[in-house]
């Protein structure tokens, strides 16, 4: 038996292991930088702990709830469009941790990062991306955006490491962000040309997992200092 | 020559190192070895303050003073950490 057809036969238990596995990355990433922003008060930092709190309730939305929607309340649409929220405000909020400083300024300090008016705009952008994805039952929105957001990200992530050669970490940032670009792109690929091909959505899989692990590797690595 | 502009969290780690060489400092003397202006003195302060980052003591001759909390202590502890975190991940 191929990996492929291993894949198909036990989808349902992998999704949920592959899902719980991420969001519990991406707990382990808000844990961490959470108490580092309670102590710093520092912006950036809070928006990259978004990011990931955003990151983790999309996978644990869309596999685990959407498992036992699927199952019992048919209700795919719903979920399929908080995931699809989820993911979009995510990407917008590891963006904004790399270019707030351009954008905010120095003593500004909002009592909540989640709804505060700059983040108001990512949210109705998120909503009406997922929306028209929702609506017009494509993928194409949110697959653009997340595309143009890494893409974003890599050449800010690139100039960064450029910057700070000294430390170790920047360059994995970079490689991270261009896994994430790469996914990205073959989930775009395999949704338009490839009619959504096994082989091609396991890659993305183990680039999401490779992606992840990659920012738990320097959250660790850095604060264990 | 140049001087840079203090980060917002080198503002506030400099505060915070400030109370603790002196233990217990008047108001007055932190605003003078702060380097800010009164206005902004201030809004760190007020913030510094709100966070539990530090307190205000008030003897009885009405004496104000400022000192470290143990969040501040902690706070000193890590800063290392948290500025190598900012600059790995380019925040």
């Amino acid at each position: 038996m191929s990996l492929s057809s291993l894949v198909i036969e036990y989808k349902w238990m992998l999704e949920v292991f592959y899902a719980l596995a991420i969001t519990a990355i991406c707990m382990l990433v808000v844990l961490k930088t959470d108490k580092f922003y309670k102590l710093s008060l520092h912006q950036g930092i809070r928006y990259f702990r978004n990011a990931f709190f955003f990151f983790g309730i999309a996978f644990v939305g869309r596999y685990v709830f959407g498992i036992f929607s699927d199952l019992a309340l048919h209700s795919a649409f719903i979920v399929g469009f908080f995931f699809e929220y989820f993911l979009i405000m995510a990407g917008f909020f590891l963006l904004y941790s790399l270019i707030w400083k351009k954008i905010e300024s120095p003593n500004e300090t909002y009592l909540t990062s989640l709804f505060n008016a700059k983040i108001m705009i990512f949210h109705g952008m998120a909503l009406v991306l997922a929306l028209l994805d929702k609506t017009l039952q494509t993928y194409y929105f949110m697959f653009f955006s997340q595309m143009i957001i890494f893409a974003y990200a890599s050449v800010l992530s690139y100039k960064n490491y450029r910057k700070n050669a000294k430390h170790d970490f920047p360059k994995f940032y970079f490689v991270a962000t261009m896994i994430g670009f790469v996914a990205w792109t073959i989930n775009f690929l395999a949704a338009s040309y490839f009619e959504w091909h096994h082989g091609l959505l396991i890659d993305v899989g183990l680039m999401n997992i490779m992606f992840f692990l990659l920012f738990l590797y320097g959250v660790v690595k850095v604060t264990k200092k | 020559m140049t001087t840079k502009k203090r980060e917002r969290l080198d503002v506030i780690k400099d505060i915070i190192q400030t109370i603790k060489d002196n233990r217990q400092i008047k108001p007055t003397r932190l605003l003078y070895a702060s380097n800010l202006s009164p206005q902004m003195f201030k809004e760190y302060i007020n913030e510094l303050i709100s966070k539990k980052f530090i307190k205000l003591d008030i003897d009885g001759k009405d004496k104000k003073t400022f000192s470290l909390t143990k969040k501040g202590q902690d706070f000193l502890m890590e800063y290392k950490v948290i500025e190598s975190f900012i600059e790995n991940f380019g925040l």
